[in-house]
């Protein structure tokens, strides 16, 4: 069975590659600073992950060659970040939906 | 059967692998496994972090406005740069470059450095004003509960996350030993891939906390 096992040269970046990358990341890291001040609330919030995003996907894809290495990487990798993701978004669907749940399940106490 | 390891530079092939290109395949996976679970680690915290920041939204704002900006900006310019070092320490070895990948590897170990020394100084300078942890806090400006639960969770945070550069410190430090003595060729070079990995890691969980924990506006 073949599979390709090092991420080959043709995938790595060239080191002009990586300073492209670092770049990126440098103007993206201020922009968060500057968008901190403009955007505030719970947009401040959306934005400012929106770029985190950004900025990981740029580290994971360039500087841990995961675009270049082997797909079950991706899946690894994608399986956690999704973990994570279900058990931030399951928790706050609690602390969410506590001030109507707790009143549905006040009622389910008196009727018994 | 197996070639005796010769020189320290010759990498061996473990017995229960046929080659040596298979034996990196797995270490690589094993790598990727090791960083998921990293992930959820931090998990845990961040969904923390997420409710009692649904909870306590003012607070958590107001709390925030104590955090030290300039440090905590400065080490992510810091983290994102040692990043770079990295990957340049790396592609340094692919090219046979030995001495270029020890000063690479050095460049990433005084960026290191230059974050843990900054945030010991954060950490001294909000202990003094009583911006402590649970129950040891004792800052009289504000002194609402969530903003005790945002303290305690930006210690735990950013904690953790310090010992992760500290353990990827002594890594990138074994690395660069490893890498004057002649161990890392461009063809085998796996635990400086795998050192690599790990540190990327420690910047990326950074790339969170940054604004979670200092750009509440």
């Amino acid at each position: 069975m073949m599979m390709p096992d090092e991420p080959s040269e043709s995938h790595a970046p060239s080191a002009l590659g990586y300073l492209m990358v670092w770049a990126a990341l440098v103007v993206l890291a201020t922009v968060t600073l500057f968008a901190s001040r403009a955007v505030t609330g719970d947009w401040g919030l959306v934005v400012a992950l929106t770029i985190a995003a950004a900025k990981a996907a740029l580290v994971v894809a360039c500087f841990m060659h995961l675009a270049g290495g082997r797909p079950i990487h991706r899946l690894v990798f994608a399986v956690a970040v999704g973990f994570l993701v279900l058990l931030v978004l399951g928790i706050l669907a609690d602390v969410g939906t506590r001030s109507f749940a707790s009143s549905y399940v006040d009622d389910l106490g008196r009727a018994l | 059967m197996i070639a005796p390891a010769a020189a320290a530079a010759d990498p061996v092939v473990q017995i229960q692998y046929d080659s040596l290109a298979r034996q990196h395949a797995t270490a690589r996976l094993g790598m990727w496994v090791f960083l998921g679970s990293e992930s959820l680690l931090f998990a845990g915290l961040l969904a923390l972090y997420a409710a009692y920041r649904f909870l306590f939204s003012a607070e958590f704002h107001a709390a925030s406005a104590h955090a030290n900006l300039v440090i905590g900006t400065v080490n992510t310019y810091l983290l994102l740069t040692s990043s770079l070092t990295m990957a340049l320490a790396i592609h340094a070895t692919r090219q046979g470059r030995r001495r270029r990948t020890v000063l690479f590897l050095l460049a990433t170990i005084a960026l290191g450095l230059g974050f843990d020394v900054l945030k010991t100084v954060e950490y001294a300078g909000h202990l003094s004003e009583g911006l402590a942890p649970g129950g040891y806090y004792a800052y009289e400006g504000l002194a609402a509960h969530g903003v005790v639960l945002y303290v305690t969770l930006y210690y735990l945070l950013t904690g953790l996350h310090a010992l992760h550069v500290t353990g990827g410190l002594c890594v990138l430090a074994w690395l660069a030993v490893r890498a004057r003595r002649g161990d890392f060729t461009p063809g085998a070079h796996i635990a400086l891939e795998l050192g690599g990995l790990y540190w990327h890691l420690v910047d990326l969980v950074w790339i969170f906390l940054w604004p979670l924990l200092y750009l509440i506006r």
